[in-house]
């Protein structure tokens, strides 16, 4: 990812800029669409349907926490898994809501629906850009994460049915959803929230219709707000009152 | 599942996500959100991706079904997700690990 100054603008310029920004974020979108794909011929829900979560949620993870867990959660389970999963987009909303302030109505409504993670990456970075930049900045790397991410799922889905039960392909979910959780752990109450909400989920896996995984993130949720509260406290009381910076 | 309830999940997933992603643009775009409410934002992720990956690994035959591979495989996948960061050399320690345990034991 490089940085770029005011003065780079221009339509070939925000493009090129945009795609080199967005290769080294989709490569590892890759195996994972592949493994969506592979979930979806795997599902207990009517293929089509399935792939549809693809180009009308482009969510991955949430995505295969809806493939995976139908047939065997209950249909609001289901929905509570991947509301919750995609929470953290309403950040990345905050985070962005002042920049897309300038940018026409139309993009107002248009843009969020290709915030995923990567998207919002690079977007955090180009909120220097003048208005017109910005969109041509955002727009290349959010349809360029879409394509790719709606080819990749319907490659998996070809290929899933030709791999042989002896992969253990059916393993890849818990794999790749480890991998995420350590990803989106960068501070002491998230590795709270996310010990306490797996062992919690671990304590109750016994539950009808995948219970445990809503029981689960309540009580990590519930953990990480303690966990703030403390490193807040501490915070506060090892801050000596002299060392503390005047307002500026 | 039916299709009518695969339809439903679709529908409010789709929905859910899209305004999980647009409603602070289209509402408050000129407003802030609370500090401590934007941290307890950054913890509901990790709580969920962790309840859902033991949730999946641990699977419908309960804790006595699970085999020593895939405890091993999620180490792996753990470890080197910390240590690389990149999500597939996390797939192929964690899904290489299962498959070499797999097939000694």
């Amino acid at each position: 990812m490089t940085e770029t100054p005011n003065r780079k603008t221009g339509r070939g310029i925000v493009d090129r800029q945009a795609l080199t920004d967005v290769v080294p974020l989709a490569i590892p979108a890759i195996p994972f669409g592949f493994v969506v794909g592979l979930a979806v011929t795997e599902s207990a829900m009517p293929q089509w349907v399935a792939w549809l979560t693809a180009p009308l949620i482009f969510a991955g993870a949430a995505q295969l926490a809806m493939i995976t867990l139908a047939g065997t959660a209950s249909l609001w389970a289901i929905i509570t898994a991947v509301l919750v999963i995609n929470t953290r987009h309403v950040m990345y909303s905050a985070a962005l809501a002042p920049t897309f302030r300038k940018q026409p109505r139309w993009m107002r409504w248009v843009g969020p629906f290709f915030m995923v993670d990567q998207t919002f990456a690079l977007a955090a970075m180009q909120t220097h850009r003048t208005p017109a930049d910005f969109r041509r900045y955002y727009l290349t790397v959010a349809i360029t994460l879409y394509a790719i991410w709606n080819v990749v799922v319907p490659l998996g889905m070809l290929v899933g049915p030709v791999v042989p039960e002896s992969w253990r392909l059916d393993f890849a979910p818990p794999v790749m959803f480890a991998g995420l959780t350590l990803f989106a752990i960068k501070r002491i109450p998230a590795a709270a929230a996310a010990m306490v909400g797996g062992f919690v989920s671990l304590a109750t896996v016994d539950l009808r219709d995948r219970l445990g995984i809503v029981v689960g993130a309540v009580a990590g949720v519930i953990a990480g707000a303690i966990a703030e509260q403390i490193v807040e406290r501490r915070a506060r009381t090892s801050t000596p009152a002299t060392r503390q910076e005047p307002e500026r | 599942m039916s299709t009518t309830a695969a339809l439903v999940a679709l529908a409010c997933g789709a929905i859910g996500t899209y305004f999980a992603r647009s409603g602070l643009i289209l509402l408050l775009a000129d407003r802030t959100l609370p500090a401590s409410f934007e941290r307890a934002l950054q913890n509901v992720g990790p709580a969920v991706l962790a309840a859902l990956t033991i949730n999946l690994a641990v699977g419908s035959d309960g804790l006595g079904g699970v085999e020593f591979a895939e405890v091993a495989a999620l180490v792996a996948a753990g470890v080197v997700a910390v240590w690389r960061k990149n999500l597939i050399w996390t797939f192929v320690a964690g899904m290489a690990t299962l498959w070499i345990l797999g097939a000694l034991t």
